[in-house]
């Protein structure tokens, strides 16, 4: 009896070959459980995401087995044509180090994200819940888990954001500590906003001012947000309650300048202001940055933290790796000494 | 034991807190024994006051040695007054150096006199105004200690650096946590401070009472500076800057 894994992922498949195999997330169980019924396959764990469809099964004629799974995973007619090449096949040790290399997310698309490591249990719970897995799977699931917290613990691999969003919202909180005690205003009602406003909003912000140049494309926004819609023209105003200011105007020149901050200072007793200025061309004029209180980072400073936070991450990789295959090793001498 | 090995031994633990806690935060880790090393050096500051106030029969407050010994010991009572309160878990790395460095000051020959006079009797108000006025050093040192912290991570913001979530910048506590401590821990200096000036009128002033008169001004600038900040406002750099000038200003008062 050996372990294998059969799978395609963001590395190897475009995104309309993934979904072609795609499992729906509440439906792992099932489907592990069906995969079981295939002659010589003996344990099955389906896993699912949207970057990746894999499956690890315990069988006895290791390159049938997936064959029939691969049939299985393209309901039953095996796959299309074309699609062969995307599919990657494990055995063995190779097999289980990979299980601990997508549990620790040293095989996700942002290095080191702890997402998979919640979407991993899940699935084997559901495969655990329809006794689709047994005494080799469900050792294996459970040290796995083990790994990836050591992992994550003794290495920095998830230390740093790796996108703007992630950045600034990081520095926001570096500045004004939890952010539901701190208002924010959108400059813009673009998609950027949109997406680093959903972030501030994810980290608990709770008042949110939005501002566009047609004041509907600004309602529309500040409705999705809770927030509350301003007439651009009237922006200033609100200058003076805010601590995080995100803008990405399509603007030719700048639309924030020093002189427009200056005038409020006093009345904000030169409290911290944030500007996160992702718009290009800028929106913020350099000069607001030379501003005591004020700290402002455009595209290029987020994108070169970015930058560094993924670089930091990959430095990480090697240690990760060592540590699974410690532990793979110490892992497999046990079985072995059990046999 | 003598006053001497037990600052040496205080040194000792407050130099394993240092030393240790920049190693956590040099490998990303935090740090969770500080408070046993400081609550250890506490103890042994406690014995050293306990023993020259026997000698003294009264506050040890009559030499340099003795000045600094309280002002460490207060500095680690604000510790742990203000460290978990505020979340400051860092402000125990960033000070223990300095109560290091006091003690071992205090231990240098000639800083504490070896046979003091024992008081023939004892004035309560000299007694609170010195015990007071020592305290509330010990908040101010703190509350620059926050302000060094503050001025360290702003200094990261403002220039954009490379970091800030590794190592020493991502175990810092937010900007704005800092500058709150740094007021709210001026704000009980200058209250105790106040409690001991207080005293040290109803003692009664001797000589030209240019010590007296030195406490008064710095009062005086510490409640200016408190009044701007909440009245008309004041930039975090400047406050965070002001706070850590006035102190090392404000320690001329023991000069005389």
């Amino acid at each position: 009896m050996e372990i294998l894994c059969l799978g395609l992922n963001h590395h190897t498949a475009p995104v309309e070959v993934r979904e072609r195999y795609a499992v729906s997330g509440t439906q792992q169980g099932t489907v592990s459980k069906e995969m079981t019924s295939i002659r010589g396959v003996n344990e099955v764990v389906v896993l699912s995401t949207c970057n990746r469809t894999e499956v690890y099964a315990v069988a006895e004629d290791l390159e049938q087995a997936a064959e029939e799974l691969k049939s299985h995973l393209g309901g039953g007619k095996g796959v299309k044509k074309g699609d062969e090449e995307h599919f990657y096949l494990r055995y063995s040790r190779a097999a289980v180090e990979h299980l601990c290399r997508v549990v620790s997310g040293l095989d996700s698309m942002v290095l080191g994200e702890t997402e998979i490591f919640g979407q991993v249990k899940q699935a084997y719970q559901q495969a655990l819940s329809t006794a689709a897995t047994g005494g080799i799977l469900n050792p294996l699931f459970q040290k796995s888990f083990g790994i990836g917290k050591k992992v994550r613990t003794q290495t920095t691999i998830q230390v740093g954001q790796t996108s703007v969003g992630s950045v600034a919202v990081d520095l926001a909180e570096k500045i004004f500590g939890h952010l539901k005690s701190s208002k924010v205003m959108i400059i813009g009602a673009g998609e950027m906003s949109r997406v680093t406003a959903l972030r501030l909003l994810e980290r608990g912000a709770k008042s949110m001012f939005v501002t566009n140049r047609s004041y509907q494309r600004a309602q529309d926004l500040a409705k999705e947000m809770g927030g509350e819609a301003i007439r651009f023209d009237d922006w200033e105003k609100s200058l003076v309650e805010v601590d995080v200011v995100v803008s990405s105007t399509g603007a030719p020149k700048a639309v924030v300048h020093a002189e427009q901050i200056e005038r409020v200072r006093r009345k904000r007793k030169y409290r911290p202001l944030f500007f996160i200025d992702i718009a290009v061309p800028r929106d913020v004029d350099p000069a607001v940055g030379e501003i005591e209180e004020v700290y402002l980072y455009d595209l290029d400073a987020l994108q070169k933290l970015a930058e560094e936070g993924k670089h930091q991450r990959k430095k990480q990789v090697e240690v990760c790796q060592s540590i699974i295959e410690t532990e793979v090793e110490s892992l497999l001498e046990r079985q072995r000494s059990k046999l | 034991m003598t006053a001497v090995s037990l600052l040496i031994l205080a040194s000792f633990f407050t130099g394993t807190a240092a030393v240790l806690g920049w190693k956590a935060v040099q490998s990303c880790e935090k740090y969770r024994w500080t408070w046993l090393w400081i609550l250890c050096a506490f103890v042994c500051q406690s014995l050293v006051l306990g023993e020259r106030g026997a000698l003294r029969g009264q506050c040890p407050l009559g030499d340099y040695g003795e000045i600094l010994v309280f002002l460490a010991w207060s500095l680690s009572i604000f510790y742990f007054v203000t460290g978990p309160a505020y979340r400051l878990s860092l402000l125990g790395l960033f000070s223990t150096p300095v109560v290091t460095g006091m003690q071992l000051v205090a231990i240098l020959p000639g800083m504490m006199e070896v046979a003091p006079l024992k008081a023939e009797s004892i004035d309560p108000w000299n007694e609170t105004h010195a015990a007071m006025s020592v305290l509330s050093y010990g908040a101010f040192a703190l509350a620059s200690v926050a302000g060094v912290m503050f001025l360290v991570l702003n200094k990261k913001l403002k220039g954009q650096q490379s970091g800030l979530g590794q190592g020493l910048f991502g175990c810092l506590p937010p900007i704005r946590s800092l500058i709150d401590s740094v007021v709210r821990l001026t704000w009980i200096g200058l209250v105790l401070l106040s409690v001991g000036i207080y005293a040290g009128f109803r003692m009664g002033v001797e000589g030209s009472g240019t010590h007296l008169w030195i406490a008064i001004g710095v009062w005086l600038a510490y409640i200016a500076l408190l009044g701007i900040w909440h009245v008309f406002g004041m930039t975090p750099r400047k406050m965070a800057s002001f706070m850590v000038v006035l102190f090392v200003l404000s320690l001329l008062v023991f000069a005389q």
